[in-house]
């Protein structure tokens, strides 16, 4: 199957989940997705887990809290609710691990290209972010004060945008060689 | 703010992404007639920037923290089409890549974050920048936080009165607008402050370097 006819598959099975109300077909579909999900499925279920567990926690929590407090706690409510957020979590990460995201949803060629370019950048950007919090971290002994966090999170935002601008001027360059816009 | 997938019903996420789906095409069409060599490249750069800023983590008195939206820099410097169709990119990638929100709510998070954000951002500095550019452009980000933050408040809100069981209990998400407004919409009048606080010093970084439309 190509990635556009994954996407489709994958479009349809999400919107197919939310019209389902019965906990046990969303826990067999879930388990149909585990099946054939392969030899990852652990790995993708944990990563499912950690993407939803604040969220679903913090959602979950609370009902319960204001149920009980009202008198009209429902189980079931949480059952149905937690697992179809497990199922559609997980077909996404499943989806993204198994296709190759940026050819599935790439409409038009200059979609594909500006997805292509931010991708590569993403990348770039999150090790730049990764890289200024541990440096910010090496450097504060004590815990930092607003002040510092407030200055720290400019700086950042000024080293993104220089970065930003020395790879526009360089894939502009780099495509402009390669005819990209002789069209 | 994003809003993951599962808590939306199908009768609120449909009818968005047909809304959000001429929204798009509007855009789309903003973006042919300006493409050139200079834009491609420079929209795909500061689309991921949004996505970088919002890995950057304002501080919030108390010791929290929030995340600038960015998209108020992006109309700023771009204008309303670009900045809904970059932010529409980032939020899509984040779903499908990272968990992050999700497909069933991207058409309402673009609208809220990527139209809404936009338009207030640009309308706001608009009319305020006679008086006071810098102090305009810091108003324009903060307000483009709130009012989407509002409307997620609003839309999530909502999903109890739109789809729930014969004896009320809910199907998607639990609480109602008198919850789901303040515990959305107080935070973000603090992170309001931080994104203005971050986008002031980006847009002048910007426009002088003339980046801004």
């Amino acid at each position: 199957m190509n990635p556009r006819c994954w996407l489709v598959a994958y479009l349809v099975a999400v919107v197919a989940a939310t019209f389902v109300h019965a906990p046990a077909l969303l826990a067999a579909a879930l388990a149909l997705a585990l099946a054939a999900a392969g030899r990852d499925r652990w790995r993708l279920l944990k990563r499912t887990l950690l993407a939803i567990l604040a969220f679903n926690l913090t959602v979950s929590l609370g009902y319960a809290a204001v149920a009980l407090w009202r008198g009209d706690f429902n189980p079931h409510y949480l059952l149905l609710v937690n697992l179809r957020v497990l199922l559609l979590v997980f077909l996404g990460i499943w989806f993204a691990a198994r296709v190759d995201v940026v050819a599935a949803i790439g409409v038009s060629p200059t979609l594909t290209f500006v997805a292509t370019l931010t991708l590569g950048q993403l990348r770039a950007f999150e090790r730049i972010v990764k890289d200024f919090a541990l440096a910010f971290a090496s450097r504060s002994p004590a815990p930092p004060r607003l002040v510092d966090r407030a200055r720290h999170a400019a700086a950042q935002g000024i080293a993104l945008m220089d970065k930003t601008q020395a790879a526009a001027t360089e894939s502009a360059l780099a495509m402009r060689s390669r005819g990209a816009f002789d069209a | 703010m994003h809003i993951p997938d599962g808590f939306l019903a199908p009768q609120t996420y449909l009818p968005a992404y047909a809304v959000a789906a001429g929204a798009w095409a509007w855009a789309a069409r903003g973006l042919r007639e300006r493409l050139d060599e200079t834009t491609v490249p420079r929209l795909a750069m500061l689309t991921a920037l949004a996505y970088g800023l919002g890995l950057v983590m304002v501080p919030v008195p108390g010791g929290t923290s929030g995340h600038m939206l960015g998209v108020a820099l992006l109309a700023l410097i771009f204008g309303v089409r670009l900045a809904f169709l970059a932010y529409s990119l980032v939020l899509l990638l984040q779903a499908l890549l990272f968990g992050a929100g999700g497909v069933t709510t991207l058409p309402i998070n673009a609208l809220a974050m990527g139209l809404i954000g936009a338009t207030v951002a640009v309308a706001t500095k608009s009319l305020l920048a006679r008086f006071n550019e810098t102090a305009a452009v810091a108003i324009a980000a903060w307000l483009s936080v709130v009012l989407s933050a509002i409307v997620v408040a609003l839309v999530l809100g909502s999903q109890p009165l739109i789809a729930h069981q014969p004896d009320g209990t809910p199907l998607f998400f639990p609480f109602g607008i008198e919850i789901t407004l303040p515990a959305v919409l107080l935070p973000h009048l603090v992170i309001g402050i931080g994104e203005a606080a971050l986008t002031v010093p980006i847009w002048r970084y910007a426009r002088s370097r003339k980046w801004c439309s």
